[in-house]
């Protein structure tokens, strides 16, 4: 996972020597993920319920779009079959990247179990973003069976072209990585106050409208519109789908892809700095 | 080895809002009082001592111990350990160090006792072949075979402790932290995890700083005490001393039919008495300084009708619930 390497903060670089071997910390890292997606599936129930709950919300997408659309063709240039498919792989999307659950090192830190992950050989901050995946990774067989029978229902169209597959697949693996960092990073705000449960309530409705996972950016008016596609939400979910959907993909599909990556080095950047000062702050409660 | 110098840390919480309308106040309210948990501690730890760090609640205790183990950075004052200052390099102390901190788990819950070691072994890098050597002998020396695969979530508190100690030591570290490593296990539990710590102690040489309020713990695996109040370091010293020191007494009880009516015989004073079935049982107090032990022991049994004598040191506990109490105890005490 490129990931946790990439955010490893400076100062940890430059002892690597006395640290875990890179190959050791790989393993580390993929038994922590591992770790985190058996977690998921402790109870069997769980798994069960997750499957039901994916493939209802896409059997629901799919009816309140068709009843939005009613007889009409198009909305604002936008195709029904388009929309309908676009919402689909929103809710697919939103149930695979776990936006806005920030609960890895949040959870961690409220417990004091945090006391822990800053005493092992590898960083914490690789081991939550593996952590995370693991358990984003966890989704994927109720997002796989919801993405079967939006298929069935006939909901999702497959992509126009070959290229727009290809940038898609690339894309919302860029996304998933954005959603990871935000994520992470937004978690780090329990270092300042623990009382942070309406603030990231208030952070995750923000989040889910601006990424687009809700509504396509296409329905909002102008301005908002450009808002929203110059903040990072966007690049999680609405670039990629909207490159799926794209039946003729071209420059700016890779200038799409350009300024995803451009967000990763931002927040990698970003996030390694309010790291540095969230450790520095890191208080661990009684005992 | 654990070097500590001048070490301190401050704790700044925001200040109590009193008044009309407090909790809507205290949103804005910027006042913040210190605390000092930690106040002056210099502590030097040699590599193989087990070292019983004393002291009541909220002394700063387990404070000293997450600025020894690299978690919490000291507001001033020096930490080496192995050569390493933990809060500085995180990562290269982790393998240095083992810490339990009895209150709360570094084990998965979700998922089985095994699991949570496996990661563990991953984290550290330790070969296969390394890991199921330390796993088997570990396993077998706290008897877990039989919880292995129960997940954590599900153990008794200790079974979990087990856990918890195992994952400690599983990657053999040189430095053993152990933060009330018995609180809430019955007797069996505590003598089987004492005398594990104790082997590991012998066998690997392994550097134990231990916290508990169980005196019996001390006792039983501690040459050297640290006492520590209010942040700041009563008494360093062997467990001896301190019984020297501080309780320059002993104690003799004796069994009679009647209860004694004498208050002492000669400088041999007496402290209680209390039935015991259809006998009375009391205790006397003297200075072995002053008389020697059988000397004692056979004026008492001149002087009373004695059915049974029993002679016994000072209760650390006793000695210890002093220092407390009294709270200035010989500063320096070294
Ligand atoms: N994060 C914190 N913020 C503010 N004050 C704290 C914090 N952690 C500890 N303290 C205070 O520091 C003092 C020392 O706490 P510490 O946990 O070190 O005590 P202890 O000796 O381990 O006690 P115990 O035997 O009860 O475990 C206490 O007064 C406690 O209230
Ligand atoms: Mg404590």
């Amino acid at each position: 996972m490129t990931t946790g390497a990439q955010t490893v903060p400076a100062h940890d670089t430059v002892r690597a020597g006395s640290a875990l071997p890179l190959a050791l910390a790989a393993r580390a890292l993929a038994a922590a993920c591992g770790q985190s997606w058996r977690s998921q599936f402790v109870f069997r129930a769980s798994m069960w319920s997750g499957i039901v709950g994916a493939v209802l919300q896409v059997i629901l997408v799919h009816l309140v779009w068709t009843a939005v659309y009613g007889s009409r063709e198009s909305v604002a240039g936008v195709d029904q079959s388009v929309a309908i498919t676009y919402a689909v792989l929103g809710v697919l999307a939103t149930l695979v990247f776990q936006p806005f659950v920030f609960d890895t090192l949040y959870g961690r830190l409220r417990t004091g179990a945090i006391a822990f992950d800053v005493m092992r050989p590898v960083s914490a901050v690789p081991m939550a973003l593996a952590q995370q995946l693991g358990s984003s990774l966890a989704q994927l067989p109720a997002a796989g069976c919801a993405l079967v029978v939006g298929l069935a229902l006939g909901a999702v169209d497959p992509p126009p072209t070959l290229a727009s597959g290809v940038a898609f697949a690339v894309s919302i693996t860029l996304g998933l990585v954005i959603a990871q960092i935000m994520n992470f990073t937004v978690g780090l705000v329990g270092f300042w106050t623990l009382e942070v449960g309406g603030a990231f309530l208030v952070y995750r409705m923000l989040a889910q409208f601006s990424s687009g996972a809700l509504i396509p950016l296409w329905f909002m008016p102008g301005a908002l519109r450009a808002v929203l596609g110059w903040l990072p939400f966007s690049a999680q979910i609405f670039v990629p789908i909207s490159l799926y959907v794209d039946p003729d993909p071209g420059w700016h599909t890779v200038s799409a892809i350009g300024g995803q990556l451009l967000w990763i080095g931002l927040l990698i950047v970003l996030s390694a700095l309010v790291w540095r000062r969230a450790i520095r702050r890191l208080v661990i409660f009684g005992g | 080895m654990i070097r500590a110098e001048h070490l301190v840390k401050a704790f700044s919480r925001p200040a109590r809002v009193e008044g009309p309308l407090s909790s809507v106040r205290s949103l804005f309210s910027t006042r913040r009082v210190l605390t000092r948990a930690v106040d002056d501690v210099s502590l030097q730890i040699d590599d193989g001592e087990i070292v019983g760090y004393l002291g009541p609640n909220g002394a700063g205790k387990s404070t000293t111990i997450k600025m020894l183990t690299g978690i919490l950075v000291p507001t001033a004052g020096n930490v080496e350990v192995e050569g390493i200052v933990p809060w500085k390099d995180r990562r290269a102390n982790a393998r240095n160090i083992g810490a339990v901190f009895g209150q709360r788990t570094q084990l998965w819950t979700d998922l089985p006792l095994r699991d949570s070691f496996e990661l563990i072994s991953r984290l550290y890098g330790l070969g296969r072949e390394d890991y199921r050597r330390a796993l088997d002998e570990f396993v077998d020396l706290l008897d877990m075979g039989p919880f292995m695969d129960t997940s954590v979530r599900s153990l008794s508190l200790g079974q979990r402790m087990r856990g918890d100690i195992v994952a400690a030591m599983l990657y053999r570290p040189p430095v053993l932290y152990l933060d009330e490593p018995t609180v809430g296990l019955d007797v069996v539990a505590k003598v089987r995890i004492r005398e594990f710590i104790a082997q590991r102690n012998q066998d690997a040489g392994t550097t134990v700083l231990l916290t508990t309020h169980d005196i019996a713990d001390i006792e039983q695996l501690a040459h050297r005490v640290v006492i520590i109040d209010e942040g700041r370091i009563l008494y360093d010293g062997t467990l001896a001393q301190l019984r020297r020191e501080y309780a320059p007494y002993r104690e003799i009880v004796v069994r009679t039919r009647e209860e004694p009516t004498l208050a002492h015989v000669g400088d041999i004073e007496r402290t209680t008495t209390r039935p015991d079935g259809d006998d009375h049982l009391t205790a006397f107090r003297f200075d072995p300084e002053r008389i020697p032990a059988p000397a004692a022991i056979s004026r008492l049994s001149d002087a009373l009708e004695v059915l049974d004598i029993t002679s016994r040191e000072p209760g650390v506990e006793d000695v210890i619930r002093r220092i407390y109490l009294s709270g200035s105890v010989g500063r320096d005490g070294r």
